[in-house]
């Protein structure tokens, strides 16, 4: 050991003062995800505000930590909560379990469930963890009508899957994507 | 007669009376030695009879060729059930039009027919099953069973020979498929008209499970004629495997549409001499030998012998003898999109390919005929064909499919040359309306 | 297959042949199809119109497969599902055959061009014969690029059933199953080619000219099993429609709870809730049918007015109010003591308990309450039933007494006061199927030609409500043929419940029986029946079926209990009415009562008021599932499991043990025997019923008149002469012929308005003279002293002076209503206009 070693280390301190900080300043200043971080779920809805749920179970048939439950209804036309026959009346995910991989959103066959990038899901107890459908669906953008409610994009669920993305654009449909982005 | 490949004449037998006036009646029948074979045929024992027309080589006019004398064997010899004939005069192959003429013309030939071979199978119930669509003539064989009835040809005791014989003349509703014998039979019991299972055949469970025969109207009214002439004269026309007249019914581009009865074994070429040859001199195109549901032939074919065993040997088959003749102002891809239509109409729906294929070919074809097809649609229908051959519940899916690949097999550069549109962008997979 | 590894041929034994599948050599019975062969072989065919217990159709060719026969390959692939088995036959399937594996592509192919893609939504997802193999045997991609043929969503075909006619592959099942083994073709393919379709006389265009098969709804009992068999999801079932996947639903073996069948099912549940009920396949009971209540009533268990936790009545308020355990069997314990100890206790039990848990009411009674007061009959009964159980039911088995295959193969079978599809379903199937393949000789003593007659082909040997003990006997004179049929070997006489109200009849059967041969099939109505009669819940019989007069039994059973010598008392006890006559009488002071509806009793007032005398001056225990008519009454109510919700097992009508476990487990539901062990305890008796299995074993040790060691013998049958049934009734006076339909007010169908909406209309029927001459013209008004009944009026061939009545549907409760049973006399009159 030379005599100036112990000098030395304090170099490397001494360097470091001038480097870009890496420590985040969390939470006081938030900090935002990478953009295709696996977050909090979302269950999204049609640009009417219908959801797009169909309560087909597959989420949960891929989930690998059996953390989602999920049972189908059926649309009535007084009651209705998504376009054609089925909806999800009861959608659960249970974030003790949730190991956050994907599976499910790549399973979901309407593009109902995608993920967030909020990742603020810590809780001091259990009930809370479980979140419900109502937790869950993407809030109502304008434009858009809480269901149950009738189609409005149509006649039938055709008009919503195959000529939905044109239709929206129709004058008198409410766009909401589009003025979100203006 | 007697030498192949010579212009063969006309041999007028079934349809010998046809211009006499008022064919159908009784009357004119009986004086054009009608109902002379009906009592020699009760004198002799019904085996003689079966024996008779075995020896005759008569063969069915239906379009399977399956030789009438050994089908009528089939029939059990004891009468633990009733034993019932069905006459299958449900015509309705695109281009036949043999049938209905002949019960137009001289219904009691078929009548005499019907009670010779009902005698030699034991059968006091005959049916006549005629297409509900040909009214007039469901009317002309009611007025000659009427008629056959008072003359005592039919009912008890028939010429004092105790044979009691009954005919039930039964229109159908309009379907392709009751042509097939057990759909026939089917939709004679009052049910929808699908074939059935086989086995049992019809000679052991067939209509209401008992024995039945099913035979075609010209082989049932070429009986009498064989009892009249005997076996060895009715050998005299025709070819070895295929003995006896034939009704070509000759339709399409030829001066003159008709029914001509000649001698199995007859070539095109003689045939549209005797029809007047092609019409305005257009040159011929294709033709069908026995209906739509056999595969086509081409100019190539003019020479083949229109027997079952020739048309056989040229890769397709005789049917019908519904010989539809086409010029070259046809397009063979629109034609066989009708045809596929039609298939498409009249599919009973029981099975899988015929019920679906049918359904797609003609989607494929009705996209290629518009100009929106692709070459990989020319192996999707041959593909498609190919599932639907040898793979449908009856024949109907094969009859099906035949102008299809033979339209390809001959006329490929047609439904390529539809496809030109499409070259440039070939559809994506997947893409969908 | 080398001639060194396998030196010998294999033996081939008469009536079979030999052909080669896929190179491995096989023997089968003559007439087996290729497809049952390959798969005994362990090759799957893919199929969809093949089912083993319907009729060959060969309608989807998806089992296509190459056959060579006598070394000549046949032009065509076979479709192996209607080809069968000939010596010498070569068979290749899609395993070694490129051909039959091209065709099965081809043919999985064209059923998808026309299927939708909606698999996420559609209620057979991840069970759907055509989804797996459409992955096993079927292309990747697809070269459909044209339009689908498309139906609008679905239609009901009943308020069970729905039909999605875009889904259907044309199988034919459905409508196959309901003309061959239902025989309800309300349902039938309408159209051709690629517009063929399943439908119904809603769906029809052709319904006014043909009113033949499509003229109704598909109003049946079985509808349920074309659901089940249907191999896509074209059928649904309103109930089941979106409730779960069935990824995420556990299958639990289970039997049905409701009739005497006893048949095989398939409870599917998940988060502690039953979600559907599929047919189990059992071939020696219900094959792989159930009916439509079987299937879909499960719902009552759950239903709002369920019990969960013990009540004891409030002394101060006589309000019931929820306590714990401990405090309401004490209660319960010391208001028996107090009861057997003055004048006595009986035990009503209900005809639907397990033998487990019947078997720890008839222990209970005999050594907690001292009594054989005991009685499972909450239906009309009488002594000369009694004797007739005890001396030809009790102790028969599958072995020596009449089975399910034993009808199927009888060349005769009479039934007599039972009607075959309302009471026992199953009975009712196999009993078609016997008449259809096995051309037996159906006869039916009945009052008219119900649909049980005409679909099993049956006779009518129509007699007056009542009359039918007197049918059987003059038999001999009027039908000599039918007595000829019975005498011919394994010939079967089946009758159910209601022979208990006609006096004579027992006996009548009896005799019949051993002139001709022919073997009596008693089949009650309730599953727990014929083992509450084994377990010894009657007032003649011990446990084991011996007399409770043979004192050799007693003392042997005294001993297998571990009680004292004379515990048991020896006396005969009283049955149902009896014990509610002593109890209205102040004759008993207490009453155990487990799931009995005072309407189900022959006299419904004489039941009220014997609770009430009771609930004043007495005590009454209720066990129940759900809030009874019982409860009102009751000083404890205790709450008891549901089947799902325990183990045990029920004796069918057959006398077979049919088991099942727990399907839902942790529920804390205790079942009855658990229940009664734990009372006992509180009255210082050990019961040893704490499990099911505790309580089985338990009863295995006792002796039985089955064992042939057993001393003792069985009672001789009680001779009761035919009841002589007046021949014409003057004016308004009728007889009055009635029984329960399968689907009614029964508590076990609460909360199925789906299943509800395919019950049966509920009408009066008379013959068409009655009503002329009665001038009944809409609607007939039947009435006794009691009440009456106003209902629509149908015509049926029923005798003269006959009124027909559906004993517990809609507004027709006849014995809570008219306080009348089958062949009785009422007041027949024209129904006020309303």
């Amino acid at each position: 050991m030379g005599m100036f070693d112990p000098l030395k280390g304090f170099g490397v301190t001494f360097s470091t003062m001038f480097k870009k900080v890496v420590t985040e300043e969390y939470p006081e200043i938030g900090a935002p995800a990478a953009a295709r971080y696996h977050g909090r779920h979302q269950l999204n809805r049609h640009p009417d505000g219908l959801e797009k749920c169909v309560g087909c179970e597959l989420c949960a048939w891929a989930c690998p930590a059996d953390a989602i439950f999920v049972e189908g209804g059926d649309n009535t036309e007084d009651e209705r909560y998504s376009p054609g026959e089925r909806y999800g009346m009861d959608y659960q995910i249970n974030y003790l379990r949730c190991i956050g991989c994907g599976l499910c959103i790549e399973a979901c066959p309407t593009r109902s469930l995608t993920m967030t990038n909020e990742y603020e899901i810590a809780d001091d107890n259990r009930q809370d963890l479980i979140y419900t459908k109502e937790d869950l669906l993407a809030p109502l953008l304008p434009g858009m009508e809480q269901p149950p409610h009738p189609m409005r994009l149509g006649e039938s669920e055709q008009d919503y899957y195959v000529d939905g993305p044109e239709l929206a654009k129709r004058p008198g449909v409410p766009d909401p994507v589009g003025e979100e982005v203006k | 007669m007697t030498e192949p490949r010579k212009p063969a004449p006309v041999t007028p037998v079934l349809t010998k009376t046809w211009l006499s006036p008022r064919s159908w009646t009784l009357d004119t029948y009986t004086k054009l030695e009608g109902y002379t074979a009906l009592p020699k045929a009760l004198k002799a024992s019904p085996e003689q009879l079966v024996q008779l027309v075995k020896d005759s080589g008569l063969r069915g006019r239906g379009g399977a060729g399956f030789p009438a004398g050994v089908k009528w064997s089939f029939m059990p010899p004891n009468e633990d059930k009733p034993h019932y004939l069905v006459i299958n005069a449900d015509e309705g192959e695109p281009g036949t039009c043999k049938d209905i003429p002949l019960m137009m013309a001289d219904p009691h030939s078929l009548i005499e027919g019907c009670v010779i071979a009902s005698y030699a199978m034991r059968a006091h119930h005959c049916f006549i099953y005629v297409r509900g669509e040909a009214l007039h003539c469901i009317r002309r064989l009611n007025a000659a069973v009427r008629e056959a009835y008072q003359a005592g040809y039919l009912g008890k005791n028939i010429l004092d020979s105790g044979f009691d014989l009954d005919i039930v003349v039964h229109p159908g509703a309009g379907a392709y498929i009751c042509g097939e014998e057990t759909a026939l039979l089917d939709s004679l019991e009052g049910r929808r008209g699908q074939p059935r299972l086989k086995p049992p055949f019809p000679a052991a469970a067939g209509l209401y499970a008992a024995p039945t025969t099913v035979n075609n109207v010209e082989t049932i009214a070429s009986v009498p004629f064989i009892v009249n002439g005997g076996s060895d004269w009715f050998r005299e026309m025709g070819t070895e495997k295929s003995p006896g007249p034939k009704i070509y019914s000759i339709s399409g581009h030829v001066e003159k549409p008709g029914q001509y009865e000649a001698p199995l074994g007859t070539t095109l070429r003689d045939l549209l001499e005797l029809a007047g040859g092609m019409k305005d001199g257009i040159p011929l195109k294709f033709w069908t030998p026995g209906g739509s549901s056999t595969p086509m032939f081409t100019a190539e074919h003019l020479d083949v012998p229109l027997d079952f065993e020739g048309a056989a040997e040229a890769g397709s088959m005789l049917g019908t003898t519904a010989v539809q003749v086409f010029n070259e102002t046809v397009s063979v891809p629109w034609a066989v999109m009708k045809w596929t239509q039609f298939y498409k109409h009249e599919s009973c729906g029981k099975c899988t390919p015929c019920r679906e294929g049918t359904y797609w070919l003609t989607q494929i074809l009705e996209r290629m005929v518009a100009g929106n097809g692709t070459e990989a649609d020319i192996d999707t229908l041959l593909d498609v064909c190919d599932n639907v051959l040898g793979r449908s519940f009856c024949a109907l899916g094969d009859g099906a499919v035949s102008p299809i690949t033979s339209g390809i097999q001959y006329f490929r550069d047609e439904f390529l040359a539809l496809c030109d549109k499409q070259k440039a962008a070939p559809a994506l997979a997947g893409a969908q309306a | 297959m080398t001639a060194v590894q396998e030196p010998k041929k294999l033996e081939v034994p008469e009536g079979h042949v030999t052909l080669v599948i896929d190179d491995v050599e096989v023997v089968a019975p003559k007439g087996e199809l290729i497809i049952r062969t390959a798969e005994r072989l362990g090759i799957v065919i893919p199929r969809f119109c093949d089912h083993p217990l319907l009729d060959p159709a060969g309608a989807c060719r998806q089992c296509l497969v190459e056959v060579e026969m006598g070394g000549r390959p046949m032009p065509k692939p076979q479709a192996s599902c209607t080809m069968t088995v000939a010596d010498g036959m070569v068979v290749r399937t899609q395993r070694t055959s490129k051909v039959a594996d091209k065709a099965q592509q081809g043919v999985m192919e064209l059923l998808l061009i026309n299927h939708p893609l909606d698999c996420p939504i559609c209620d057979k997802g991840g069970e759907c014969p055509l989804q797996n193999q459409a992955l096993a045997h079927g292309r990747a991609d697809s070269r459909f690029v044209d339009v689908k043929r498309t139906f609008p969503k679905p239609i009901n075909v009943s308020t069970q059933v729905l039909l999605d006619r875009e889904r259907c592959v044309l199988c034919q099942r459905c409508t196959r199953f309901s003309a061959q083994i239902a025989g309800d073709p309300f349902i039938e393919l309408l159209e051709r080619g690629a517009d063929q379709q399943v439908g119904t006389e809603a769906t029809s265009e052709i319904t006014a000219l043909n009113k033949t098969s499509e003229g109704k709804e598909f109003a049946s009992y079985f509808s349920g099993n074309t659901i089940q068999i249907c191999p896509v999801g074209a059928l649904t079932s309103a109930q089941y429609r979106f409730r779960s996947r069935p990824f995420d639903l556990v299958s639990t073996p289970s039997v049905c709870e409701h009739c005497s069948s006893g048949c095989a099912e398939r409870t599917d549940w998940r988060r502690g809730k039953v979600q559907r009920k599929l047919a189990g396949n059992d071939p020696e009971v219900n094959e792989e049918w159930i009916c439509d209540k079987g299937r879909f009533a499960f719902r009552y268990a759950t239903a709002a007015d369920r019990i969960t936790r013990p009540l004891v009545r409030d002394k101060a308020t006589g309000e019931l109010v929820e306590s714990s355990w401990t405090e309401a069997l004490r209660m319960a314990a010391d208001g028996l003591a107090t009861a057997r100890d003055a004048k006595g206790a009986g035990v009503l039990t209900g005809g639907r308990l397990t033998v487990e848990d019947a078997y720890a009411y008839a222990k209970f009674a005999r050594i907690a309450l001292r009594t054989n007061d005991i009685d499972f009959r909450a239906r009309a009964h009488s002594d000369e039933e009694l004797s007739f159980l005890a001396s030809s039911v009790v102790g028969t088995t599958p072995e020596n007494g009449v089975t399910f295959t034993a009808i199927e193969n009888a060349p005769a079978v009479l039934t007599v006061a039972f009607e075959p599809e309302e009471e026992a379903p199953i009975v009712f199937l196999r009993l078609r199927k016997a008449a259809r393949k096995n051309n037996t000789a159906v006869f039916h003593i009945g009052q008219w030609t119900t649909t049980s007659v005409t679909k099993t082909s049956a006779s009518l040997l129509a007699c007056q409500p009542g009359g039918e003990a007197a049918a059987i006997e003059g038999l001999a004179t009027h039908a000599p043929d039918v007595v000829e049929a019975l005498r011919k070997n394994g010939a079967v006489i089946v009758f159910g419940e209601r022979a208990a109200q006609v006096p004579g009849l027992f006996s009548a059967l009896t005799k019949l029986s051993a002139e001709t041969g022919a073997k009596l099939a008693w089949i009650p109505r309730r599953a727990g029946e014929r083992g509450a009669l084994e377990a010894g819940a009657l007032p003649t019989l011990l446990p084991g079926g011996h007399p409770v007069t043979d004192a050799a039994a007693r003392a042997e059973i005294e001993r297998a209990w571990g009680v004292d010598e004379g515990t048991l008392p020896a006396e005969p006890g009283r049955d149902t009415s009896a014990i509610l006559a002593a109890a209205s009488n102040g004759k008993l002071s207490g009453l155990v009562v487990g799931g009995v509806d005072p309407n189900d009793l022959p006299d419904p007032a004489l039941a009220r008021e014997a609770l009430e005398t009771l609930s004043g001056n007495g005590f009454i225990v209720s066990l129940e599932l759900r809030r009874s008519a019982v409860h009102d009454y009751a000083h404890v109510v205790l709450p008891i499991a549901p089947s799902v919700e325990k183990a045990g097992s029920y004796l069918n009508w057959e006398g077979r043990r049919r088991e099942f476990g727990t399907t839902l487990e942790g529920t804390g539901a205790l079942p009855d025997g658990r229940v009664l062990d734990t009372l006992a305890v509180e009255m210082d008796v050990d019961l040893f019923t704490q499990t099911p299995a505790s309580a089985a074993g338990d009863f295995a040790r006792l002796p039985s008149v089955n064992d042939s060691s057993a001393n003792g013998s069985r009672p001789s049958m009680l001779e009761v002469p035919a009841a002589q049934v007046p021949s014409s009734l003057g004016g308004p006076s009728a007889l009055l012929a009635t029984w329960r339909q399968l689907l009614d007010n029964g508590s076990m169908q609460d909360d199925e308005p789906a299943l509800a909406g395919t019950a049966r209309p509920v009408v009066a029927r008379v013959s068409e003279s009655t009503a002329r001459a009665l001038g009944l013209n809409g609607t007939a008004t039947v009435s006794t002293a009691r009440g009456s009944i106003t209902l629509p009026v149908v015509h049926a061939d029923l005798p003269d002076g006959v009124v027909w009545l559906p004993a517990d549907s809609g507004d027709s409760t006849v014995r809570a209503t008219l306080g009348a049973g089958h062949g009785d006399i009422v007041t027949l009159a024209r129904g006020e206009a309303s």
